[in-house]
């Protein structure tokens, strides 16, 4: 019963997300579907998760957003109106991705009665020794390419941001 | 039941793609992509919890596409920022240095 309350909530967002012609409204739809995606989290147990698409989704990205949309403010972008031509495309190609991929979807083993299983034990330290571990299951390269990346983000977001003449 | 989950985030997906084939601003096909991305990593997490569910793997795929979608973000308005300084709009169908 929440699941499809849930659906219905964050599907009518993201539809305003991607149809209203005010960027700055579009970013706050964005941020209403991400936080609730953390609801859907919740559902499947993945507490942690939940915490971390709060932190760094609603928090982070959205505000980054936020700072794209106030920075990059022109006059001729604030009503963003694609021509007839451009949306029936769009419409045409995003409708027939839907429609391959749920026909498959519907078509393969997948549509079983496959129901939650209700012993799952997820845990964020279980995870954090995951991230850590240097066995067979450790995540511990990946890991620590992702903190050389985001090292490697945060300076050349700095160095493409800047003023050219210093 | 699994099919729904995995329907609901292949719609998601699918609004994501129709919103970055349309949108003329850039800042809008960024926050297009974020949305396919969350799709994404909603999936990953849906299959994990229903077919995996002594595992952790799809969580911790979920965590690096987080991750991956910051410094994505990060990066995208840096260039914005730098576009918009040098041509005063970031509309995506004028951008077309490159063909010529």
């Amino acid at each position: 019963m929440i699941f499809y309350l849930l659906t219905f909530v964050i599907l009518v967002l993201a539809l305003a997300t991607v149809l209203t012609r005010h960027i700055f409204r579009s970013a706050i739809y964005l941020m209403g579907v991400l936080a609730l995606s953390a609801g859907y989290y919740l559902l499947l147990g993945a507490e942690f998760l939940a915490g971390v698409q709060i932190l760094v989704y609603v928090g982070g990205i959205v505000v980054l957003i936020v700072f794209a949309v106030m920075l990059t403010q022109s006059q001729d972008l604030i009503h963003d109106h694609p021509s007839r031509l451009r949306k029936m495309l769009g419409f045409l190609t995003s409708a027939t991705f839907f429609g391959v991929s749920a026909w498959a979807l519907l078509n393969s083993h997948l549509n079983k009665n496959i129901e939650m299983p209700s012993d799952a034990q997820f845990s964020a330290q279980i995870m954090g020794k995951a991230f850590l571990s240097t066995e067979g299951n450790g995540y511990i390269l990946p890991f620590e390419l992702i903190s050389i990346l985001l090292l490697t983000v945060l300076i050349s977001g700095i160095v493409l941001a800047k003023k050219e003449k210093v | 039941m699994l099919i729904s989950w995995v329907l609901v985030s292949l719609l998601l997906f699918s609004l994501g793609i129709y919103g970055v084939l349309t949108r003329r601003s850039a800042v809008g096909l960024l926050i297009s992509v974020e949305l396919m991305l969350n799709a994404a990593a909603l999936n990953l997490v849906v299959f994990n919890r229903f077919l995996f569910a002594s595992r952790m793997d799809g969580q911790i795929l979920t965590i690096f596409v987080i991750a991956l979608a910051a410094a994505e973000v990060l990066i995208g308005m840096a260039i914005l920022v730098m576009l918009f300084r040098r041509k005063k709009s970031v509309d995506v169908t004028q951008l077309s240095q490159l063909k010529h």
